[in-house]
């Protein structure tokens, strides 16, 4: 059977972030893939993409404003007809820079808050970046690109989710993504540190679902219920190899950007195979396509097509195997597993295990 | 009333997948031939009754009323999502 081509590229230019917060999702041993494709390659799997029929390129990191060929890597894409989003910190950018954007084809760019104030949102991010950053994001609204917020609520600043709210809509964002934290990267070491009480997201859920009636046509805001709260895996890239493709720094194509900590797989390299290749012919991209690997209870589950038995990564990191189901599915023999973390004490004060990204190779 | 695409949506043709699409930000929207007809015609320029009148001339066999009335729903609906505005000629 041929597989569907997919909709969306996500393109990880580089690990390398000047900011270093406690949930990212890179892989904490990111050095280990850290050797990046140079442009000439990124502008071959660009059109490559296209030509496999995806309409959504992400271009994300990693900060991507590192790499000072984004530019030329975005026009390539918007040439080829693609939907340009740019994921970025705004770490460092300049009015020159952003601009530059707008005039390279993106059409879409992601900032990324820690939260509502310097003092809060740069403990999380390491470094001085907040008031920045609000002034990145009017850059972007001022050079004529659509703006997104994206914010990643974890516990400690959940109780703010109605002021981040206010925030985004001051900035002019026509998107807010409120996603809480998934346990991957640095976010399953730090899990202690980031997992909110179930009160906590009642609240802030409340506060999202207040905001999406009120702010219906002026801001869309989406928020990412969490999937070791809600005993319901959630669909990870709506199915593996089924509309998403991930393409990291060192040029290896994955189904999900986490996927490269699975072992036994020998994921391709765009260097090596094309795109298309890989997309409909690439074993790893197989092996979990569709439901046909599926074990019990995933097998004869009536949601097998709704949420995919889940998150690959995740059911290697907590159960050992990367063909079990998810345990964040209430129906999985390893659900107490989550059950046990999420109803166990908090500690506090929160300390955040940080990875230093800021020096790698290019 | 003129209505014209909105900088955050792109109409294009997917070769892949044989049909029109419309592209916004971390979605896209699949366009039945009808809608692709009338997206094609909004340019920022043509009013909606030149829209309608157009689309009446390449399908004399339906009639001018119901292509009004699926025109204006079509509009309301992308306008609902941010995808079209409209401005007062």
């Amino acid at each position: 059977m041929t597989a569907a081509p997919p909709m969306a590229l996500l393109a990880e230019l580089t690990y390398r972030c000047p900011l270093r917060c406690g949930y990212c999702s890179n892989p904490t041993d990111w050095r280990g893939y850290a050797r990046e494709l140079d442009a000439q390659n990124w502008r071959r799997v660009v059109r490559e993409a296209a030509h496999l029929g995806v309409l959504h390129l992400h271009l994300s990191g990693g900060e991507p404003l590192l790499r000072d060929d984004l530019e030329d890597i975005a026009r390539e894409g918007r040439d080829a007809g693609l939907y340009v989003n740019v994921i970025t910190s705004g770490f460092g950018a300049t009015r020159a820079r952003i601009e530059g954007l707008a005039e390279a084809g993106v059409d879409h760019v992601q900032v990324s808050l820690q939260d509502v104030d310097g003092e809060r949102g740069d403990r999380v991010a390491g470094v001085r970046a907040h008031d920045h950053k609000l002034a990145v994001a009017r850059m972007v609204r001022d050079a004529g690109m659509e703006l997104s917020i994206n914010v990643v609520l974890h516990r400690g600043n959940l109780a703010r989710t109605g002021e981040v709210i206010a925030l985004a809509a001051s900035l002019g964002a026509q998107r807010l993504e409120l996603a809480n934290t998934q346990y991957h990267g640095s976010a399953l070491v730090n899990r202690a540190a980031l997992m909110p009480a179930r009160a906590q997201l009642d609240e802030a859920l409340a506060v999202a679902r207040a905001a999406q009636r009120d702010l219906a046509g002026r801001m869309d805001v989406i928020y990412v219920v969490p999937d070791w709260f809600a005993d319901a895996p959630r669909p990870c890239m709506d199915g593996w190899g089924r509309r998403f493709m991930t393409v990291i720094p060192d040029g290896t194509a994955l189904p999900c950007p986490g996927a490269h900590g699975l072992p036994g797989f020998a994921f391709d390299n765009v260097q090596a195979r094309s795109l298309d290749d890989i997309w409909h012919r690439g074993a790893d991209f197989e092996r979990f396509r569709g439901t046909a690997w599926m074990p019990e209870p995933c097998a004869s589950c009536d949601r097998r097509e709704v949420d995919y038995g889940g998150c690959r990564c995740q059911a290697f990191a907590l159960t050992g195997d990367a063909a079990a189901t998810d345990p964040a599915c209430a129906k999985s023999p390893y659900h107490t597993l989550i059950r046990d973390e999420r109803e166990g004490p908090r500690d506090e004060p929160a300390v955040l295990h940080r990875i230093d990204t800021s020096r790698g190779r290019r | 009333m003129v209505p014209s695409l909105a900088r955050r949506a792109r109409v294009r043709w997917d070769a892949a997948r044989d049909c029109h699409v419309l592209l916004y930000p971390e979605g896209v929207l699949v366009l039945t031939p009808e809608a692709a007809e009338v997206i094609e015609r909004v340019d920022g320029v043509r009013t909606l009754e030149a829209i309608v009148d157009a689309l009446a001339d390449e399908h004399p066999e339906a009639p001018r009323e119901v292509i009004d009335r699926d025109v204006r729903e079509l509009i309301e609906r992308l306008a609902a999502r941010g995808f079209v505005r409209s401005e007062a000629p």
